[in-house]
């Protein structure tokens, strides 16, 4: 599911896809937004009203395809990179995607770059037909030459051969690919920090709560947490959630700490402005 | 020295300020005007910041928006100073912080 993954289902992309006629006619853009955020550059930018100007900020952009020419504007201003130009008018077996790209270094024209789909996977070879780094929205849009039934599903490209990323320090971090599987234990007690502050470690947090500290400020009693610098800023929310979960109540059912802010005293001048007069 | 700083970025452009010299534990130091001390020290490859009082963990990096106590050194001889919020000024006198710090009078 798209909230989950980030990855639209297929029923909400047939929903987006131009009539036949329509593909087969030239260039149109593809928006691929499916969340009310409030956010509105497309519509605003587009010089033909084809991205219809919307009532309420939050709406999902609609789109009038006739209008559309398949220009590119939208897609170089969209801050979700959602925006993607699909041509299919070529009716050679292949056809174009133009993609916005973030990253560099940028591919070069003519270069045979991975195709890669929405959910990451490289699924072809693509050639980088166009190159186009605008100077007003920064955001380089890169076209690609792919088979024309893997046009609807090729949405990003990565460079082959590309050299890994390497530092001087790397020895210090040397870095495997991160997988799901190989990537450390999340649920490491004595390696994830809930309190910065004071040092303590989930581990340390979950045996005050098992030993019966079942409150915030009890928690902040025994173990100081949410008593050093960032008063409680990290540790706080971190240490809730873990009663919550633990003695399976809502996390909004568990009060937070009393706060009260250290205290030291001062010279009475302090409040009198300073001079000693 | 490797400058580790970001030179290209296909959004940003990234302005580079006067040089100003500090020091970290007693070595001489560069950075840019503009810098936050814990940038400056990142610039120069310095990425623990220090040790923790009870756990001796190291600390480095964490929240870099001044909420969480991982950047705290000792500048200009105050203690718990948050580095990564603090603007770098020439000639300060950055330490690594191993203790809770003491409080700084009024």
């Amino acid at each position: 599911m798209l909230i989950n993954t980030g990855v639209p289902t297929r029923e909400q992309l047939d929903r987006l896809l131009p009539s036949p006629e329509r593909r087969a006619r030239g260039p149109y853009a593809m928006v691929e937004c499916f969340q009310e955020i409030p956010c509105n550059p497309c519509s605003t930018a587009c010089p033909f009203d084809a991205i219809l100007p919307m009532k309420d900020i939050n709406e999902i952009p609609a789109i009038d395809l006739d209008r559309c020419t398949g220009c590119g504007i939208c897609a170089g201003v969209c801050p979700g990179l959602a925006i993607f130009i699909i041509d299919e008018s070529k009716k050679d077996g292949t056809a174009t995607v133009t993609i916005p790209y973030e990253f560099r270094p940028l591919p070069e024209k003519g270069e045979t770059v991975n195709a890669v789909n929405r959910e990451g996977d490289v699924i072809g070879d693509a050639t980088v037909t166009r190159v186009l780094a605008s100077k007003r929205t920064k955001t380089p849009l890169i076209t690609v030459e792919v088979p024309a039934e893997l046009v609807h599903d090729v949405r990003f490209i990565s460079l082959i051969d590309e050299q890994s990323f390497s530092d001087d320090t790397s020895s210090e971090s040397q870095k495997s690919p991160v997988s799901h599987e190989t990537a450390p234990k999340t649920d490491d007690e004595d390696e994830i920090i809930i309190c910065r502050c004071e040092g303590l470690t989930l581990r340390v947090i979950r045996d005050l709560i098992r030993e019966g500290y079942t409150t915030v400020d009890e928690i902040k009693r025994i173990s100081r947490a949410g008593m050093g610098p960032c008063q409680a800023r990290t540790c706080g929310p971190l240490i809730a959630a873990e009663i919550a979960r633990m003695t399976g109540q809502q996390v909004a059912e568990i009060q937070p700490s009393a706060h009260r802010a250290p205290v030291k005293p001062l010279p009475i001048e302090f409040f009198l402005g300073g001079d000693s007069e | 020295m490797r400058d580790r700083r970001i030179t290209e970025h296909p959004i940003l452009d990234f302005k580079t300020g006067e040089v100003i010299h500090f020091t970290f534990d007693g070595k001489p130091m560069e950075g840019r005007e503009g810098d936050t001390i814990a940038s400056a020290l990142h610039a120069n490859g310095v990425k623990v910041l220090g040790y923790h009082f009870i756990t001796n963990r190291p600390r480095g990096f964490y929240c870099a928006i001044g909420n969480c106590s991982s950047c705290l050194m000792i500048v200009n001889g105050k203690s718990n100073v948050r580095t990564c919020t603090e603007p770098l000024r020439p000639g300060m006198v950055v330490e690594t912080q191993t203790d809770r710090g003491v409080p700084d009078d009024v």
